[in-house]
């Protein structure tokens, strides 16, 4: 608990020391209180969105694989009892948390954008704040770092908690989501803590460019999911896969994140497959047509994983700090800075 | 005190690379120690200025030195309030003074402060979404106040105020200039609300210098005259002139003695400055940096 600070109580404190910035401590802990509804708002999303994890991982994984194994065991015969609400609540919480996880990355983007500097630009009070010995970059280096430590640290908290409750019904529950399901996928890595620390920047920026909380709230959301997109997009491409060859008559095999596929010709060429499988009369005929000699497939198998989110978060953070550059840049040519270097040239 | 608090050399804004240009071409020079009263039409740049001064905005041409030193290095000494009086409204007004204290250690002054705040009736407690425009004046000027500022830069610091508050704020910004030193810039577009105050002149009309300097001298240089109707005023500059059946009457800069036959009288602040926004046209007076006379009135 920190306690509230107080004003000097002598009649007039001394200029000994003039012109030094306020410490950071001090300027942080007003942030915090600036902003503490929607800390305490936050604090109560990732207890919610831990605690719910918590119990998927426990008790509702628990449930659920002894419905499965009851359900296995039944076999074919006519009559057959299992606890089929659990394996129901297990999959809905489990969508609930990992939509939960997915969408916290949002919430900061929308938020730094509407709240963080948005509704500052829109209101005046940066100003106010600019003039009460807080210089424009310490304001935004404030207001980007502590909430970037805190962010990190919940999101994190939050794929940790979605990994382990996934891991916690790996092999044990028939329906579990497999490790390459686009959002299982995602919420057990460390791609949420890198999209939300990119949100974070965006919206940022959003509200320096923007000035009006609203546009700049809805712009860093919409912003952002153009982002993921274009992560998704890119990232099977951000790592060398591995090609599984197969023979003609099992077709085209090899789990994992599929990238592309075809057949192998004598010629050692690479061309797309006109059918699947060799077991197929008409197929035969056209796969000897063009001289296949088997089937690839270009996977990134489970081995994949980390080298996958990994790069994908790097390319993030990178992202992140580009936009946190630029936001110090659209500041310092909008604000005058220190002689020499201030205003646009 | 031997820097300027501020002085513009062709200062120039625009906003947004196409534009119209808030303030341009804008150089004077305001000597420490003044209470200056920026005067003129709603639009008129007065904001943009004080903006300028107080290194919140980047100019676009020109420069603007503050306290011998460039908007950003002399924040710190630099106390502004913003027309709007933009405050935090989810704090309280104690918190709010709180924050000012914490924010500038070493310059903060509380008692000036809470004298401010307490000249109103202001129950500390009362958060600022709740506090009438008036009162709100009060906290930001209290905030300003506060951290001791070398130069105070106040946009339409007196809008919002009723009468009774109106007089005893400004009892306390003259007591802190008297006190302390303090150069006190104050915008308004009502002349009649800084006359008593106020001992320098900005008048911008149209994003430009119109009149700078000490009232008492621009005063001086303006004569008010009457003259029969076809009188040829030259040489001496005129600045608005009108004829009304067979009598001339003009404001006027001498260039010299003025004809005996003439009635001259002196102007009032208001009449020289509305007879300036009157006429556009009508050349400047504003003492450039180079060959300062204010100076020499201190």
């Amino acid at each position: 608990m920190t306690t509230a600070p107080t004003a000097p109580a002598g009649p007039v404190t001394t200029t000994a020391r003039p012109d030094r910035p306020a410490r950071a401590p001090r300027q942080l802990r007003w942030l915090l209180r600036l902003h503490r509804p929607a800390v305490l708002a936050w604090t109560a999303f990732v207890l919610v969105a831990g605690a719910a994890l918590l119990w998927l991982g426990g008790p509702l994984t628990d449930a659920s694989a002894a419905a499965w194994k009851d359900y296995n065991a039944c076999a074919f015969s006519e009559r057959c009892s299992y606890d089929q609400d659990a394996i129901v609540r297990y999959k809905d919480v489990y969508t609930y948390t990992t939509s939960a996880v997915l969408v916290a990355p949002f919430l900061v983007a929308a938020w730094a954008g509407g709240s963080l500097t948005g509704r500052e630009l829109e209101s005046g009070t940066a100003r106010l704040a600019w003039t009460q010995g807080v210089t424009p970059a310490r304001w935004l280096a404030g207001r980007l770092a502590l909430p970037a430590v805190l962010v990190a640290a919940s999101t994190g908290l939050l794929v940790w908690l979605h990994r382990l409750a996934w891991t916690a019904g790996e092999g044990r529950i028939d329906t579990a989501k497999p490790w390459d399901d686009a959002a299982t996928f995602y919420a057990n890595g460390t791609v949420p803590v890198a999209l939300a620390l990119a949100g974070l920047c965006l919206g940022a920026l959003e509200g320096l460019l923007l000035r009006r909380s609203l546009a700049a709230l809805t712009t860093a959301a919409v912003v952002l999911g153009g982002l993921w997109a274009t992560v998704h997009t890119a990232l099977p491409h951000l790592w060398p896969t591995v090609t599984v060859v197969s023979s003609l008559r099992n077709g085209p095999s090899g789990a994992g994140i599929a990238v592309g596929e075809g057949v192998l010709t004598s010629g050692g060429d690479r061309l797309s497959a006109p059918c699947s499988s060799g077991m197929i009369p008409g197929c035969r005929t056209e796969l000897a047509d063009l001289g296949a000699t088997g089937f690839y497939r270009d996977v990134h198998p489970v081995a994949h994983y980390w080298p996958l989110q990994l790069t994908a978060s790097a390319v993030l953070l990178v992202v992140a700090a580009l936009l946190a550059l630029t936001a110090f840049r659209v500041l310092r040519l909008r604000t005058a800075g220190p002689a020499g270097k201030g205003g646009p040239a | 005190m031997t820097d300027p608090a501020i002085e513009a050399t062709a200062l120039g804004k625009r906003f947004g690379r196409r534009g119209a240009w808030a303030l341009r071409d804008c150089s004077f020079r305001l000597p420490a120690g003044r209470v200056c009263a920026v005067v003129g039409p709603n639009g008129a740049g007065k904001s943009t200025l004080l903006a300028l001064a107080a290194g919140l905005l980047a100019a676009t041409e020109g420069s603007v030195a503050v306290l011998g030193t460039d908007p950003a290095s002399a924040r710190p000494r630099v106390g502004f309030v913003d027309q709007d009086k933009p405050l935090y409204p989810q704090l309280t007004v104690a918190e709010t003074l709180r924050m000012g204290a914490d924010l500038n250690p070493g310059r903060w002054d509380a008692d000036t402060a809470g004298r401010v705040v307490a000249g109103g009736d202001l129950d500390p407690g009362k958060r600022i979404r709740s506090l009438s425009g008036g009162q709100r004046t009060r906290v930001a000027l209290a905030l300003a106040l506060g951290k001791r500022p070398e130069l105070l830069l106040l946009d339409e610091p007196m809008a919002d105020l009723d009468p009774l508050a109106r007089h005893e704020l400004m009892g306390v910004l003259m007591g802190q200039a008297a006190g302390h030193g303090t150069t006190i810039v104050m915008s308004s577009h009502v002349v009649a609300e800084l006359e008593d105050s106020c001992d320098h002149l900005l008048l911008i009309g149209g994003g430009r210098i119109r009149l700078a300097g000490e009232i008492d001298d621009l005063l001086a240089a303006h004569a008010r005259v009457s003259a029969p109707a076809e009188t040829d005023l030259a040489p001496h500059e005129v600045v608005e002139s009108r004829t009304t059946g067979r009598q001339l009457s003009a404001l006027v800069r001498p260039a010299g003695p003025l004809p005996g036959d003439w009635r001259t009288a002196a102007p009032s602040l208001e009449e020289l400055v509305l007879s300036h926004l009157r006429n556009p046209e009508a050349p400047a007076l504003a003492p450039t940096p180079a060959h300062d006379t204010t100076e020499a009135a201190a």
